[in-house]
């Protein structure tokens, strides 16, 4: 049920996907990890779709230098935690939703209990090792994740059914070296568009998923292609997995 | 001799082009061509191989749209009309 001010809020999408859909979403949880340049236009677009429960997980304080990407933050907000920063934001822009943030080091030990049981996971980290923790969770979980990742006017996405399709370690085996990436805000904030329309996508049961592809995205020349992607078999990560007769 | 194309993304892009047509001769394999690609750029080299010439172990090569592990890439041999695709992994967020 939605109040008439929900109704008014979500008006022009309720067109798209009816009161069924928009129920949908409001009934969905989605864990976001990270509230930095990819996650900052994910959890906005997602807050402001109305997605009825966001957990934003974030370890960092507010940097200036984050500041030409991380739309959630703002000048004011230098040397504030970012959770802090962005669950200000997120509840300023919606404040019909519920905004969940946890300010800790995804690591092993905490990983699976920090998705819990969410709908789906968002990869906004800047890192392969973390990335790689958020992909087991998905498949011990079977929670679909959605990745992105970019450097300079580079960008990349795909979309992860745990069982059905490529996972992360699949995709990429190997971590490229740790490195001080460079970034302009416009790349982040398409590729984090591309992850919150899978997002919604995903919930509303609409469309053709970003699964077995990898979007690749290139700025510059303003050119996007597409390259297939498959499951391999001997995924360190999902090689083993079963899927079961109606676990998805 | 046979025409390849070999497409290179993200950072391989900007050391190496977009996209290059390649003249190969016969039972050229796909670290071959690749070094033949690379060979007058060694900045672009370098970022695909490491000191021993062997591909980096983070690097994505397609053929034709499917996956080839860089550990069977010297058993590929390339056909004409084929499509490479070269790239790493995009890291930031």
């Amino acid at each position: 049920m939605f109040s008439e001010r929900e109704r008014e809020r979500y008006k022009r999408q309720m067109m798209l996907f009816g009161d069924e859909g928009q129920e949908r979403l409001k009934k969905a949880h989605i864990f976001i990890a990270g509230a930095g340049g990819l996650g900052s236009p994910v959890s906005i677009y997602l807050a402001v779709a109305g997605i009825g429960t966001l957990t934003v997980v974030d370890r960092d304080v507010v940097d200036q230098s984050n500041l030409n990407r991380q739309i959630l933050h703002y000048d004011r907000d230098i040397g504030r935690k970012k959770t802090e920063s962005a669950e200000e934001k997120l509840c300023a822009i919606n404040p019909d939703i519920r905004i969940r943030v946890i300010d800790t080091t995804i690591e092993e030990k905490n990983a699976g209990d920090l998705v819990g049981k969410a709908d789906g996971i968002v990869d906004a980290m800047d890192n392969y090792p973390t990335r790689y923790l958020l992909n087991d969770v998905s498949i011990r979980k079977k929670i679909p994740l959605f990745h992105g990742a970019i450097c300079g006017f580079y960008g990349q996405a795909t979309t992860i059914i745990p069982g059905q399709t490529a996972c992360l370690a699949c995709i990429f085996p190997k971590a490229p070296p740790k490195e001080v990436f460079p970034v302009v805000g416009v790349t982040p904030g398409l590729i984090g568009m591309v992850q919150a329309t899978e997002v919604l996508k995903y919930l509303l049961k609409r469309g053709e998923l970003l699964t077995n592809r990898l979007f690749i995205w290139d700025g510059i020349q303003a050119h996007a292609d597409e390259i297939c992607m498959e499951r391999n078999p001997r995924c360190t990560a999902c090689g083993s997995f079963c899927e079961t007769p109606g676990d998805i | 001799m046979m025409k390849v194309k070999v497409r290179f993304f993200a950072r391989f892009r900007e050391l190496l082009g977009a996209d290059v047509i390649v003249e190969v001769g016969e039972r050229t394999t796909l670290p071959d061509l690749i070094k033949q690609v690379t060979q007058k750029n060694v900045e672009g080299h370098n970022a695909i191989f490491d000191e021993h010439g062997h591909f980096r172990e983070y690097v994505i090569l397609m053929r034709n749209a499917k996956r080839i592990d860089i550990a069977d890439a010297a058993m590929n041999i390339v056909a004409d009309g084929d499509d490479v695709a070269v790239f790493p992994p995009v890291a930031g967020g």
